[in-house]
């Protein structure tokens, strides 16, 4: 910890802020309870939020949720889209959240290998 | 179990949030002479009554209605890790009147974790709800750090404008 570090603080958390306003067509929810945290869901969190910025994905918003009750298969994201479609990641590490924010925030196509479940589409 | 102090900061400041905080005060104190390591994580959040702030301090306790099994342990993990290093865990809160969580710990003890990434854990916190003032309070011998996610934003509108333009 040092206070050159916390000072570039300021300017990330500024340009970051961005991702977060108005009415976006992909909302990213991170599951931030005390599983997702102890799994690694910080790091997730900050890796999507470093790879959306980098790759100047506009229409994409970045949310936590607590618990999810997926505690065994943390770090879990879920993909919700302006149509209801709603994709869950799960077992994520740096690696696969780039892959999602490559893959399906960029190019709209859902990572078949880390999503689980089936989709669910209320409309 | 953490691995870093700033992991525990994160969920216990997540639990702020989910009490409906519209500010949540982190502040670190590391004091080499006295040999101690503090954090407070205080919040004006609905808090808790005494029946449930007895609960909290006690067992692994979760006020989620939509939760079967109570997982909850955020607060025991933060007690464990103060209380394993020689230092202390206490958590004041009344009913609509916020909550404070205290820790100390023997900085140079030899199972204290690293205060770790604790930018990566204020940036999670702002990203999580825009409209929480998001406050870190960093003391060092001597030195500071100040940061409110409120303040910053007031205080850079012409950047936030210059993001959107370059779209």
């Amino acid at each position: 910890m040092n206070l050159e570090q916390l000072k570039k603080l300021k300017e990330k958390a500024q340009r970051q802020v961005a991702l977060r306003e108005g009415n976006k067509k992909y909302r990213v929810v991170v599951s931030m309870g005390t599983s997702g945290i102890a799994a690694g869901a910080r790091d997730v969190m900050k890796t999507m939020l470093e790879e959306i910025e980098k790759r100047r994905l506009d229409d994409v918003e970045v949310r936590v949720a607590g618990e999810l009750g997926l505690e065994d298969i943390e770090p879990v994201v879920r993909v919700e889209e302006t149509d209801g479609e709603k994709t869950t990641y799960a077992r994520l590490d740096a690696e696969k959240t780039r892959r999602i924010v490559a893959e399906h925030l960029e190019q709209g196509k859902k990572v078949d290998g880390l999503a689980i479940g089936k989709e669910k589409n209320p409309a | 179990m953490f691995e870093e102090l700033s992991l525990h900061i994160l969920d216990i400041a997540m639990n702020s949030m989910t009490a409906g905080a519209r500010t949540v005060q982190i502040t670190v104190i590391e004091d080499t002479r006295r040999d101690t390591l503090t954090i407070l994580i205080r919040d004006d959040g609905r808090g808790m009554d005494a029946p449930t702030l007895q609960r909290v301090s006690t067992t692994a306790t979760t006020t989620k209605r939509s939760r079967r099994k109570p997982i909850g342990l955020g607060l025991a993990f933060l007690r464990q890790t103060a209380e394993m290093c020689a230092g202390r865990f206490q958590i004041q809160s009344a009913a609509n009147a916020g909550t404070t969580v205290t820790a100390s710990m023997q900085r140079s003890h030899v199972d204290r974790p690293p205060l770790g990434d604790l930018n990566a854990t204020i940036l999670t916190l702002c990203a999580a709800d825009p409209a929480v003032d998001v406050q870190l309070h960093y003391r060092s011998d001597g030195q500071q750090f100040d940061f409110s996610s409120k303040k910053h934003a007031e205080q850079t509108p012409a950047r936030r404008s210059r993001i959107h333009s370059e779209r």
